[in-house]
């Protein structure tokens, strides 16, 4: 059962930090070495492992479940005990990471601003008027797209005076 | 050839920013039809800030917004998870392209941008700090 909580050990950390994919088929191969398994078995195993908490988080499962449902497959009641433990431990993290890859249309990555003023032009030698620039850099599918555009400075109050009570909005919702 | 000569007059009073009856009538040469230097002046003048306000607008400029629009969502589920409560801002930004290249007939685009809170926050704490600047300005 020590070589089940190693092993789970490595699984969650893989799924906390979907990225470090490398850290994990190393953290894997020198699992099997250590406990003198062949890789190749154990990959499928541990395919087979991963299903239950994808599946888990996509149905939103609450750890007896998926306790239940590792019984069900065939694992020790200690084994699965322990697994669904480390689950709930690990749910917020795994939920958050879930919600984050949700769908985002044009999403706002960054924004830039200057501000200045016109001072002249071929139609007027004086002008004097203040514009605010703002770049913002959205984000469309996987390309970085830059929008420039300009506003008064009524717009701009505008514009701040609106974005607060969006933030008013979207804090009555959470 | 008059109305070549009237563009080319008033272009110049735009361009300077006289206001004054006496800097534009000093403009006219010495033997004009006084009546009608008068008539012209008066004219002019009525018609000078409509004027440079429509020079300032066709000004050249980066895309001007014209206007904005938002609404906020609540996402209830996604193919990675199936029950969520996250709300989400989706904002309209209509945007025109440079009048001064379009013209008579001025090119409109819409862009939809979405947000999360923590974008929203992070673009209130700019458009803060973008405030604050301009107090400053202003009081110096």
């Amino acid at each position: 059962s020590q070589q089940f909580s190693a092993l789970t050990e490595v699984l969650f950390r893989f799924l906390t930090e979907p990225k470090e994919v490398e850290r994990f088929l190393t953290q894997l191969s020198d699992f099997a070495t250590m406990n003198k398994i062949s890789l190749g078995p154990l990959k499928n195993i541990v395919k087979s492992i991963l299903l239950v908490p994808n599946g888990a988080l996509k149905r939103n499962l609450s750890p007896e479940q998926v306790r239940a449902d590792f019984i069900a497959l065939g694992l020790s009641e200690e084994k699965a005990s322990y697994f669904a433990e480390q689950w709930k431990v690990n749910a917020p993290t795994l939920t958050r990471l879930a919600v984050g890859q949700t769908l985002m249309i044009n999403q706002l990555v960054d924004m830039e601003w200057k501000f200045g003023v016109t001072a002249g032009s071929s139609e007027l030698e004086k002008v004097g008027s203040i514009f605010l620039q703002l770049k913002l850099v959205i984000k469309k599918g996987s390309q970085m797209e830059n929008v420039y555009v300009e506003l008064t400075l009524p717009q701009f109050y505008s514009f701040l005076h609106e974005m607060e009570r969006v933030k008013t909005s979207l804090e009555s919702f959470s | 050839q008059l109305v070549s000569a009237l563009h080319n007059l008033t272009r110049h009073i735009v361009y300077r920013g006289l206001t004054r009856a006496e800097d534009i009538l000093s403009l006219f040469p010495e033997n004009f039809h006084q009546n009608l230097k008068n008539l012209l002046t008066k004219i002019i003048l009525e018609n000078i800030s409509a004027w440079r306000n429509e020079a300032q607008a066709s000004q050249i400029s980066l895309p001007r917004l014209l206007d904005m629009d938002w609404r906020v969502d609540i996402k209830t589920s996604s193919d990675s998870i199936s029950r969520m409560a996250v709300p989400t801002c989706l904002l309209q930004l209509k945007i025109q392209e440079d009048v001064a290249l379009c013209g008579d007939s001025p090119v409109v685009s819409a862009l939809t941008l979405e947000l999360s809170k923590e974008t929203l926050d992070t673009l209130l704490e700019g458009l803060g700090r973008i405030r604050d600047q301009l107090s400053a300005v202003a009081n110096k």
